[in-house]
C-alpha cells in the first residue's frame, strides 16, 4: 500500500466504502491518505520514505516509513504524533518484539504502546484518568496505527495471517503514557538505559490483561501481596527463545500507588521484592511459577487515576518488550 | 438533593475524586450552589474499611455534618 496518489474518489464517504471494500481498514472509518499528507508526515519525521523501519521475514513483509505513514494517516493522526508511531513500529518489528507470533495467535495478544518522556505532554497523551480509554486523540491514533501497520503492511489480517481465536478490543488501539510526574520513580524508559528528556516508546505484546483489584491492603507489602498472587494464578507465557529477559508490565494504579511512595518504595525495590516471589515454585494449579529472568524484566509503570484500589497487569505474549527513543 | 427537596435537612458526603461530577448532577438539577462535604485520601472512594477506620472517619465528618446543618462553624 502506497500514498493515494493513484486514486480518485469524487466524495470522502467514496474514498472509505473503497476502502472498506479493498479490507484497508480496522472496520472503522479512517482518514484519507492523501500524498499531500504522508509527505507532511515524512518531513516532519525527517525520513524519506524508503527507509526501513523493520521486517517480518517469516511474512517476506518489509515496512518502509512511507507505509507507516500512510497508515498513521489513515488513522487520524496529527504530524507531529508520527515520530511516536515510528519508535512503536521500530519497536515491535524488533526481531523479540516477534510480530509474527504476537500478531497471528489463537489467543489474539495485543500491542501496548506505552509513552515516556517530554513528548507525552506535547502531544497531550493521556497518563491519568481513563488513559486506557477512548476519549485522547494522541493515545487512540497511536495505538491505532500501530495496529493498522500490523493489517496492512504485516498482513495480520482476521481469517488470513491473524488467527485469534476471538481476538481483543485492545487491539483497535491501546496506547498510554506514564504518569512520570505523580513521583520520583524513574521513568520506564530511564529504567532501560535512556535519558529523562529522551522521549521513548515502549511496545509490549500482551497475551492479556488482568485488574489486580486490591481494596483492603493499607501498605505497600499488602499490595505487592496481591499482585503476586494475580500473576502467579494467571501465568506468564514462555518460551526458551526469550531467554532470560522476559517481561511482565504492571500498571500501578493511583491508589496503590500512595502506598509506595508514603513508605519509600522505589520501583527497584518492589522488582526486588517481586521477582522471588513470582519464581518462587508452584503450590497449586492457580499459584504457578510465573518466570521472570531478572528483577528488572519486571517492568512497572504508574498510570491511571485515582479512585480505584486497582492495578492492572498485562501479562505478556511470547516477546520482549521493546523500547526505542522518539527522535 | 431529593431529602432536601422533600423537606428533610440534608447534607451530601462525597469523596474528592467524584466532586467533579456530583457538581455536574447538582449544576444539571438546578442546584447549582449546593454545597457539598468532601472526603479524601487516604480515605478511598471504593474500599473494605474496617470498623476502626469507619469511626475514625465519623469523627472526623460529624462535626462538619452538624455544622453545615446547623450553618455553624
Amino acid at each position: 500500500m502506497t500514498a493515494a496518489a493513484q486514486h480518485a474518489y469524487d466524495t470522502y464517504e467514496a474514498l472509505v466504502e473503497d476502502y472498506f471494500e479493498k479490507g484497508w481498514t480496522d472496520g472503522l472509518p479512517i482518514m484519507p491518505p492523501t500524498p499531500e499528507k504522508v509527505a507532511a508526515f515524512l518531513e516532519g519525521a525527517g525520513l524519506s520514505g524508503d527507509e526501513v523501519l523493520g521486517t517480518v521475514p517469516t511474512r517476506e513483509v518489509t515496512c518502509t516509513a512511507e507505509q507507516a505513514a500512510v497508515n498513521a494517516v489513515m488513522a487520524g493522526c496529527l504530524p507531529e504524533y508520527f515520530p511516536v508511531v515510528v519508535a512503536a513500529v521500530r519497536a515491535h518489528l524488533h526481531p523479540k518484539g516477534n510480530c509474527h507470533s504476537t500478531t497471528g495467535t489463537l489467543s489474539g495478544a495485543a500491542q501496548a504502546v506505552i509513552i515516556n518522556g517530554p513528548v507525552r505532554n506535547e502531544l497531550g497523551v493521556a497518563s491519568g484518568a481513563g488513559c486506557f480509554g477512548p476519549g485522547f486523540r494522541a493515545n487512540a491514533t497511536i495505538g491505532r496505527a500501530l495496529r493498522l501497520v500490523i493489517r496492512n503492511v504485516c498482513r495480520g489480517i482476521p481469517g488470513f495471517l491473524d488467527r485469534a481465536s476471538y481476538s481483543t478490543p485492545a487491539r483497535y488501539s491501546f496506547c498510554f503514557g506514564e504518569k512520570e510526574e505523580a513521583s520520583d520513580w524513574e521513568p520506564l524508559h530511564v529504567q532501560r538505559g535512556l535519558a529523562p528528556d529522551q522521549s521513548a516508546a515502549t511496545v509490549h505484546s500482551l497475551m492479556k490483561m488482568v485488574e489486580a483489584t486490591d481494596f483492603t491492603s493499607r501498605n505497600a507489602e499488602g499490595v505487592c501481596d496481591t499482585l503476586v498472587s494475580n500473576i502467579r494464578a494467571n501465568g506468564i507465557a514462555g518460551d526458551s527463545w526469550l531467554g532470560e529477559d522476559g517481561n511482565v508490565v504492571i500498571v500501578v494504579g493511583h491508589e496503590h500507588h500512595r502506598f509506595f511512595i508514603d513508605e519509600g518504595w522505589s520501583k527497584a525495590d518492589i522488582q526486588q521484592h517481586l521477582w522471588p516471589r513470582l519464581n518462587a515454585p508452584a503450590t497449586s494449579a492457580t499459584d504457578r511459577m510465573a518466570r521472570i529472568g531478572k528483577p528488572e524484566g519486571i517492568l512497572i509503570v504508574a498510570a491511571g487515576g485515582a479512585g480505584m484500589g486497582a492495578s492492572w497487569l498485562l501479562l505478556p505474549h511470547l516477546a520482549l518488550a521493546i523500547t526505542e527513543p522518539i527522535s | 438533593m431529593e431529602l432536601e427537596w422533600a423537606g428533610v435537612p440534608s447534607v451530601a458526603i462525597v469523596h474528592e475524586e467524584m466532586r467533579g461530577s456530583a457538581k455536574a448532577i447538582a449544576r444539571v438539577s438546578g442546584c447549582a450552589d449546593y454545597e457539598f462535604l468532601t472526603v479524601d485520601y487516604p480515605w478511598v472512594p471504593i474500599a473494605i474499611w474496617s470498623k476502626e477506620e469507619c469511626l475514625e472517619l465519623a469523627e472526623i465528618m460529624a462535626p462538619k455534618v452538624m455544622a453545615a446543618l446547623t450553618g455553624r462553624s
